[in-house]
């Protein structure tokens, strides 16, 4: 077992694991933050998508001893006070999803992908989100909350 | 916080009441619970698409550190019940029962049938175990399709059954088919096949299962479509009294039909947890999920079209074999609907219709998303390979075999009434949004430029919950059951059978419940998924908006009348004279009387009243669907095929549907998109492939391809909403639709786009190398 600590949503943890075990786990077994969830272990469907030292990662494929060190958003950490961030409100208003399973993974991608490309148009989030699946809404809704969030983001 | 200033909320885009949880992370999926002493499922499949079980050999598993059990097919079969599918057992009729484990104890008949499960302190240690299960298996000849399954001295899969056929062959005949085929001026031929492919939840299926040694309570957590269908068939399997199976359900990420009654893994996992005491997860894998967790459609239709030569269609001919797997769930149920549904909204004036459900070494046949779409293909794929050898038009070859609307209406030729029917008014609508004529210009202008475009039709219609039948006694769907509260707190709750995973009902119900009851959205609350409080109800067949819409509304109503009745009392006042507005009882034109619902729910309470009178705002609803009806549309779409690459772009696609009146615009948009975004990958991308050996092929993301977001264009949606039939209840299922009709709707554009080659196309699945064959095939003719 190997201890690893992270700096995760502004606060560090520490838990022993193993070495093989992958960072989705670890942050859904060890550290109870169930928000990111685990579509397909082999990062193709972007479900566990999280924020690592500023980048979008696909947990299942990042090993927790990997992580050791790191700082990590999840979508826990991106609500304001317990509310919704502008991007979360924006998906609200906008229906974006049904299910909510594949939700955390497109919520963190995009909130990756909004902060370094604020005035992406559509076809560029489509693309920035086309490592993300999902099953529920042909992705018209999804599509509709990010560019509303960017463009309140422009706005504010 | 008020959401709308709407006088209703039924009718408006209502934000979710799920999505502050789901935006959050705070979501609660099956695979989040952690309970004390939980241990953790893994299964060890079979490598083999047929083999028999000669040793299984769990003994290095048993001794790995972490490992607490292993239950191989034999130790399984000792402690549980055999039976059908839980599904199967419900609806499945007579027929064949073949006989067979949960876990595989003298065959293995899949590649990922389940042979053993280990239980162990973590899934990873679980894993290790499976590793070293030890089985030998006796090779066995695959029996990878039909035509192999039915040849006489093919192997069989189950030994108590004399053949491979699991659903019997059926031959039914509706109108005079032989006359009507004698007098046609033609008869057309074609052979039509629909591929395997499946639902693909982004959440698997899974439970955590809990048995307490001391009260013999089984408590199931399960992602399931309905709690109640999961306890019978826990129970049933597991030898356990109903009342001693309590079932739990929170969010579920997705199903499409995959996830109803119990699993032969769930049956499992809830018995090891009654073997060791302790509780038990398993959710499954994207592998598992996959290759094992049940795939859907593979039919063949063998179809005769008895036409006139000016393109009236008067009778077809079909006779469908389908490929059902291994295990009967739903394959032996489909044919029926199929049948029943295959006329559409058209004048079709006579049918033949037989089936054969043949059992494979494939992963078993089970429901997804409009599970009878088929019907609809085949039906519209007729009318385009008609048009073309009668030189007629799509659109027009549909508008003359529609049937009209009528007073009375129309019978399908397979009986039902086609009652409110605008099949006509949906299709002449998208026909006009496109824009036909102006489309064909610009067709012949790029394909002058070598670009291929097409333009694709198809039209459907969906008992959901279809027609009252007028001599039934009771309506479409059986009944339907709520009970709803009203608290001393002026909170209304709404206890269902039904189990959201996706379709929004805790907002849609609210909002019905809210406008009947005459409080606001945010003081309707709905309860979900528990077994000890909700009704007997499951979430399926496009039922809700009608049925569970139907009794929100009429149970909020007669909650009404019983707090109006009280209130009554307090005022001094007749209860005619008093209305519920925006959460407040008043005298009718008289605001300054209003006192607040929770006020009148307190006082009732404070036992002023007799004790014999019933002071409790409860009631137990009841629903029959009313006069129902048929939700329904028309689907165009406007392709380009590369025909260097094989690659189609999917560029405009328009949905004219109805579904009756409208509960959440939003929602039933989703629902319209998902189902489009679901044909369209069906049609582009996705196979459950299995090669000859029926080695599985199609086990991961990287074979199994799902569309993402750059393959899915902006879909455009008109409703249509019809002449109400129902005095008070017009909202219609549209859970389906969109999967049922976007598949033909799309290979219709493709081979309008190929036309130039003489591309005609019999099938569904056209990923760019079978396009590039078709386009190679019709060169070389």
């Amino acid at each position: 077992m190997i201890e690893v600590t992270v700096q995760v949503n502004g606060a560090p943890r520490t838990a022993s694991v193993e070495a093989r075990k992958t960072l989705a786990d670890f942050l859904r077994d060890d550290l109870d933050l169930t928000g990111t969830h685990v579509g397909c272990e082999h990062g193709v469907c972007g479900a566990c998508t999280v924020i690592v030292d500023g980048r979008a990662v696909r947990s299942c494929l990042m090993l927790a001893v990997q992580a050791a060190g790191a700082e990590i958003t999840t979508i826990e950490g991106l609500a304001n006070d317990g509310g919704l961030g502008t991007l979360q409100q924006a998906m609200w208003d906008s229906h974006s999803f049904q299910c909510g399973f594949c939700t955390p993974g497109f919520v963190m991608q995009a909130t990756a992908y909004l902060s370094a490309h604020p005035d992406a148009d559509e076809q560029e989030i489509r693309e920035a989100l086309s490592g993300n699946i999902c099953r529920c809404t042909g992705y018209q809704s999804i599509i509709d909350g990010v560019l509303l969030a960017a463009q309140r983001s422009r706005e504010a | 916080m008020a959401q709308i200033a709407a006088e209703r909320y039924t009718g408006a885009s209502v934000k979710r009441s799920e999505d502050p949880r789901i935006l959050t992370g705070k979501g609660r999926y099956v695979d989040d619970l952690k309970l004390p002493g939980m241990l953790h499922a893994a299964f060890v499949r079979s490598p083999l698409a047929h083999g028999r079980v000669l040793t299984v050999d769990a003994s290095a598993a048993r001794d790995l550190p972490g490992v607490v059990l292993v239950l191989t097919g034999s130790d399984l079969d000792a402690i549980t019940i055999r039976g059908q599918d839980p599904l199967f057992a419900m609806m499945g009729g007579d027929g064949p029962k073949p006989d067979y484990s949960l876990l595989a104890t003298d065959k293995v008949r899949f590649v990922g049938d389940p042979v053993a499960v280990v239980i162990a302190e973590s899934r990873y240690l679980a894993e290790d175990g499976c590793e070293l299960v030890e089985v030998d298996y006796e090779d066995l000849t695959p029996v990878t399709n039909t035509a192999f399954a039915l040849e006489a001295g093919s192997p069989r899969l189950f030994a108590n059954l004399d053949d491979n056929i699991i659903g019997p062959h059926k031959r039914s005949e509706f109108g005079d088919v032989a006359g009507t085929f004698a007098a046609a001026d033609r008869v057309a031929e074609f052979r039509i096949d629909v591929h395997r492919h499946q639902n693909v939840p982004m959440e698997g299926r899974g439970c955590v299962a809990s048995y307490d040694p001391d009260s013999g309570v089984m408590t199931v957590h399960a992602a399931t479509q309905g709690v109640h269908m999961t306890r019978m068939g826990v129970a049933m399997r597991l030898g356990i009294e109903p009342d001693k199976v309590h079932v739990l359900a929170g969010d579920i990420g997705g199903s499409f039909g995959l996830k109803i009654g119990a699993s032969r893994e769930e049956l499992a996992v809830a018995a090891a947890s009654r073997a060791l005491g302790r509780p038990v997860k398993w959710v499954e894998d994207r592998s598992e999920n996959l290759a094992a967790s049940g795939q859907a459609r593979e039919e063949g239709f063998d179809v005769l079209a008895a036409v006139s030569d000016d393109g009236d269609l008067r009778g077809l001919d079909v006779k469908m074999v389908l490929d059902n797997g291994a295990y009967p769930v739903m394959g032996t149920m489909v044919p029926g609907i199929m049948e029943m549904m295959l006329p559409g909204p058209y004048k079709l004036a006579a049918l033949g219709f037989e089936s054969t459900a043949v059992a494979t070494n494939k992963a078993s046949y089970i429901a997804y998303r409009g599970p009878w779409a088929s019907e609809t293909f085949v039906r519209e794929r007729v009318f385009d390979l008609l048009a073309k050898d009668l030189g007629l038009d799509p659109l027009e070859i549909r508008l003359r075999n529609m049937a009209p609307r009528t007073d009375p209406p129309q019978l399908m030729v397979t009986g039902r009434p086609l009652v409110g029917v605008t099949a006509r008014e949906s299709l002449e609508r998208v026909a006009q949004i496109v824009d036909i004529p102006a489309f064909r210009r610009r067709q012949a202008e790029e394909r002058a430029r070598g670009r291929y475009l097409g333009i694709g039709l198809a039209t459907f219609i969906e008992a959901a919950p279809g027609p009252r039948s007028p001599e039934a006694g009771s309506g479409p769907m059986g009944l339907e059951f709520m009970r709803l509260t009203l608290a001393e707190d002026g909170i209304v709750t709404l206890f269902t059978g039904q189990m959201p995973h996706g379709q929004s009902h805790q907002t849609t119900l609210a909002q019905i419940a809210a406008d009947e009851f005459g409080v606001p959205f945010e003081q309707v609350r709905v309860v979900v998924g528990d077994t000890a409080v909700v009704p007997f109800g499951f979430t399926g067949g496009s039922r809700s908006a009608t049925m569970t819409g139907g009794v929100a509304l009429h149970g909020a109503r007669q909650l009404k009348g019983k707090v109006l009745d009280f209130a009554a009392v307090l005022f001094e006042a007749s209860a005619q004279d008093l209305e519920i507005t925006d959460g407040e009882v008043l005298v009718r034109g008289d605001p300054d009387s209003a006192i607040p619902v929770a006020e009148v729910a307190r006082q009732v309470a404070s036992g002023q009243f007799p004790g014999d009178v019933d002071t409790s705002f409860e009631v137990e609803a009841s629903y029959d669907g009313g006069e129902g009806g048929w939700s329904g549309g028309s689907h165009c779409a406007i392709v380009e095929v590369d025909v260097e690459t094989g690659i189609v772009k999917v560029e405009r696609y328009v949905a004219a549907e109805d579904c009756g009146a409208l509960i959440n615009p939003a929602v039933v948009e989703g629902q319209i998109r998902g189902g489009i975004a679901q044909g369209i990958g069906a049609v582009l991308l996705e196979r459950s492939a299995y090669d000859a050996d029926g080695n599985y092929q199609s086990a991961t993301f990287m074979d199994y391809l799902l569309p993402t977001a750059c393959d899915i264009p902006r879909i455009e949606i008109e409703h249509l909403e019809t002449v109400p039939l129902d005095a008070d209840v017009n909202f219609r299922g549209v859970g389906e639709g969109g999967m049922i009709v976007a598949p033909p709707t799309l290979v219709s554009a493709i081979e309008d786009a190929l036309a130039p080659f003489g591309v005609r196309i019999y099938e569904q699945h056209l990923p760019p190398a079978r396009i590039l064959e078709l386009i190679a095939g019709a060169d070389a003719r």
